[in-house]
């Protein structure tokens, strides 16, 4: 097995480190406290921005390892940019990439790896989180058009983004494999509303609201790939590759909180030296180091399963998303600790990337759901051999 | 439950204040913590009550009581659901007792009479921008002129500061080390005192953290705690009682957040039952429960220890770490119980996170509590 990336990638890896280095960390802290349209503005420039980078593009196109290395670099300086981009470009855009129509992709793509559209995905509403079965949001046929009708909630980007995949009942009866769809639903459609952004704790940036669908009527060309009835195994496809990109937002959650805390761990003083060479905080430093390198190893593993099409993929994805997003709350938490009281205050990095962290483990399936997944494809495997 | 520990009085005590937070406080919390301050008035509402004397000589305007009818406070205080409410009306209970321990007759007449009917404000200043466990070295200065000491240093992280009319202030007024350290209560009218910001934190919103300070500031030797040198051992002694109280907030918040999961976790459903109908929810909920049982039963004996004026320096120290470690952990569940909701502002839970957090810095770090414990143990 060769651990080393290749020499493009470190290239791409370097040239992204330095352009979010001086591009996008300068703002990152302000997301956290702007007024909403000022939060707003800020992100379609920074959108704007990676575009010219050809970011946009990587994360759209079909290197996987390629986007998670490069796209560590953007989580680190920016946690609530990597959010926005990741749910317009894979999310949404992996979607169109893969399941949509000549049509579909010429008319979202070229918008999407410029900058100029923002994708949000669609799928949660109040009574149905994990469990979609208990989604309300429904698509009715009539006299040749879809009539949609439902409420969907924490939305991210959905203050932002241009278009939407919206997951939704076509064929009830015909329950969740058969009978989903996902719609490609543009904001300006008649019968759409966006509700106003929702206080978070964290990832303040990255804008979340509720949408509703009011008698939204669109054609056969709104229907993802054209065809009903295909939204539950899109879906499914399309996790995969946001369970790993969430795995790296919390890769480069915690390599901030690495910086941070060895930067605050060799200044700060106490009981005549550095807190550093104290062997409490070294240790703290250490299993932070230690999460943030197997976190990475399991995205490296599950993003070359994925492009390979190994039949372990959608596991190894919900493995590498429970470890680093339950890492990463561990080594926010550290970071914290190694802060003292100054890691409380607003104004530290530690005090958002804290708050930042908490996210990774309930968006997408829960941890809970992650093991519920990975113990189900478990006792299937095992049964089996 | 805790018989042991509780009477009657407490009992009718406990539904009072239950009553009265729920009535007077809960209503007004969310504004408060949007504010990022409470009003004022509170104070004195708050002495009408007989509250702020809870725990205080009679002879000042206080009412005895054992540690277990704060503790009943303290506990129902939680209950407002924002720590930072609690926390600022409180923080006279650790900047008095200095005053009721070291202070002259004349002392406890100027401060703590008006504090406990809520007409001043009082504080607690030790930590500084870079001592902070480290209270051995602190560096803000007192230097004796004739009838006053004149104050140069800077104070941060200090609770209800930015109001506060006494500030209950650790200085410097001989060597380096602890020897050195002596207490005196600061004017914040004196001359050369500033507020030099109201710092903004992630969680204890409603209450005010200032960072104080000290130009020149001209104290007059009368407001000496004790004699000079005697401010190590009184902040020591102080530490104690504040470590306690923290422990109490960390079970109580995490008894809280717990009663939140339940009712999520009985009323959310999915997949055609609810959340407690899954195993794993409820094995969650009951390690949930378990932990802040035993966090609870163990703060109450350490409490029942120290009332009985047995030194518990080594057992309050682990009740600190274990309750707060619980906290953090319960707190975390709660949230993940919720799922995406736990994050959102509008759902207690998102605020109990935060809230918590803070709970193993303040007051000794973990870190520092075992360095407490490890050296009482003989390790």
């Amino acid at each position: 097995m060769n651990y080393e990336l290749s020499d493009a990638h470190k290239g791409l890896q370097a040239e992204m480190g330095n352009f979010c280095r001086a591009e996008i960390a300068p703002g990152s802290a302000i997301f956290d406290e702007a007024p909403p349209d000022e939060a707003a503005a800020r992100m379609r420039k920074n959108l704007k921005k990676l575009a010219g980078t050809g970011f946009l593009n990587l994360l759209l196109g079909e290197d996987l390892l390629g986007s998670c290395v490069v796209g560590e670099e953007l989580a680190r300086v920016c946690p609530s940019t990597f959010l926005t981009a990741m749910t317009s470009a894979i999310a949404f855009g992996r979607g169109v990439k893969r399941f949509g129509t000549n049509t579909q992709q010429e008319r979202h793509l070229p918008l999407l790896a410029a900058g100029d559209g923002i994708g949000a995905f669609a799928c949660t509403e109040a009574e149905a989180g994990s469990d979609l079965a208990g989604m309300q949001t429904a698509a009715e046929r009539r006299n040749g058009h879809w009539i949609l009708n439902g409420e969907k909630d924490l939305v991210t980007n959905a203050p932002l983004a241009d278009f939407f995949l919206v997951f939704a009942w076509t064929h009830r009866e015909a329950g969740l494999e058969r009978g989903t769809t996902l719609f490609l639903i543009e904001r300006e459609a008649s019968g759409v509303t966006i509700g106003s952004p929702l206080a978070t704790m964290g990832l303040r940036g990255a804008p979340t609201a509720g949408i509703r669908l009011e008698n939204c009527t669109v054609t056969d060309e709104a229907i993802l790939g054209g065809t009903a009835g295909e939204g539950w195994g899109r879906m499914q496809d399309l996790l995969e590759e946001i369970k790993l990109a969430i795995s790296v937002l919390c890769v480069g959650i915690g390599m901030a909180c690495m910086e941070e805390s060895t930067s605050h761990a060799k200044t700060k003083k106490a009981f005549g030296k550095p807190i550093g060479l104290f062997e409490g905080v070294g240790a703290k430093l250490a299993t932070m180091y230690m999460f943030n390198d197997i976190g990475r190893m399991m995205i490296c593993r599950a993003a070359c399963a994925i492009e390979q099409r190994d039949p372990e993929s959608p596991v190894l994805s919900s493995c590498a998303k429970l470890f680093t997003s339950e890492g990463v709350g561990q080594i926010a938490d550290l970071a914290m600790q190694v802060h003292g009281g100054h890691g409380y205050l607003k104004g530290a990095a530690v005090e958002r990337l804290y708050r930042d962290a908490r996210f990774a483990e309930l968006a997408y399936g829960t941890s809970e759901m992650q093991r519920a997944f990975i113990a189900r494809e478990s006792l299937d495997r095992f049964r089996a051999a | 439950m805790y018989e042991e520990y509780f009477t009657e009085e407490h009992a009718i005590f406990r539904t009072s204040v239950r009553k009265f937070v729920e009535k007077e406080l809960k209503p007004h919390v969310d504004r408060w913590e949007d504010e990022e301050l409470f009003p004022v008035e509170l104070y004195k509402r708050f002495a009408d009550e007989g509250f702020l004397g809870l725990g205080y000589p009679e002879a000042y305007g206080g009412t005895p009581c054992d540690r277990f009818m704060s503790i009943v406070f303290a506990e129902e205080m939680m209950r407002s659901g924002s720590v930072g409410l609690a926390s600022g009306l409180g923080s006279h209970s650790i900047a008095m007792p200095p005053v009721v321990h070291l202070g002259t007759e004349e002392q406890k007449q100027r401060f703590l009479v008006p504090v406990l009917k809520g007409e001043k404000i009082a504080a607690l200043g030790i930590t500084e921008p870079n001592a902070g466990s480290d209270v051995a070295n602190i560096r803000t200065r007192a230097v004796r002129d004739g009838d006053h000491y004149i104050v140069n240093g800077a104070k941060t992280f200090i609770t209800s500061g930015c109001r506060a009319n006494f500030i209950t202030t650790a200085v410097r007024t001989g060597d380096a080390g602890y020897k050195g350290v002596s207490l005196m209560v600061i004017d914040s009218a004196t001359p050369g005192f500033s507020v030099a910001k109201k710092l903004r934190k992630m969680g204890w919103n409603a209450s005010d953290t200032a960072e104080l300070s000290y130009v020149d500031c001209r104290v007059p030797a009368e407001n000496l705690l004790g004699g000079e040198g005697q401010g190590f051992y009184g902040i020591m002694a102080n530490f104690q009682n504040e470590r306690l109280a923290l422990a109490v907030m960390a079970h109580a918040i995490a008894a809280l957040a717990l009663e939140e999961s339940i009712k999520y976790a009985k009323s959310r459903e999915a997949f055609g039952r609810t959340l407690s109908g899954f195993q794993v929810t409820r094995h969650k909920l009951v390690d949930m429960a378990t932990q802040v049982e035993v966090a609870r039963e163990f703060n109450y004996r350490v409490a029942s220890r120290m009332e009985a004026g047995k030194d518990a320096i080594k057992e309050v120290s682990m009740a600190k770490n274990f309750a707060c470690q619980v906290c953090d952990k319960v707190v975390y569940d709660a949230v993940q119980i919720h799922g995406g909701y736990g994050c959102a502002r509008e759902y207690l839970v998102e605020r109990l996170y935060r809230d918590s957090r803070i709970l193993s810095i303040g007051g000794g770090t973990t870190e520092i509590m075992k360095e407490i414990i490890g050296k009482a143990a003989q390790f």
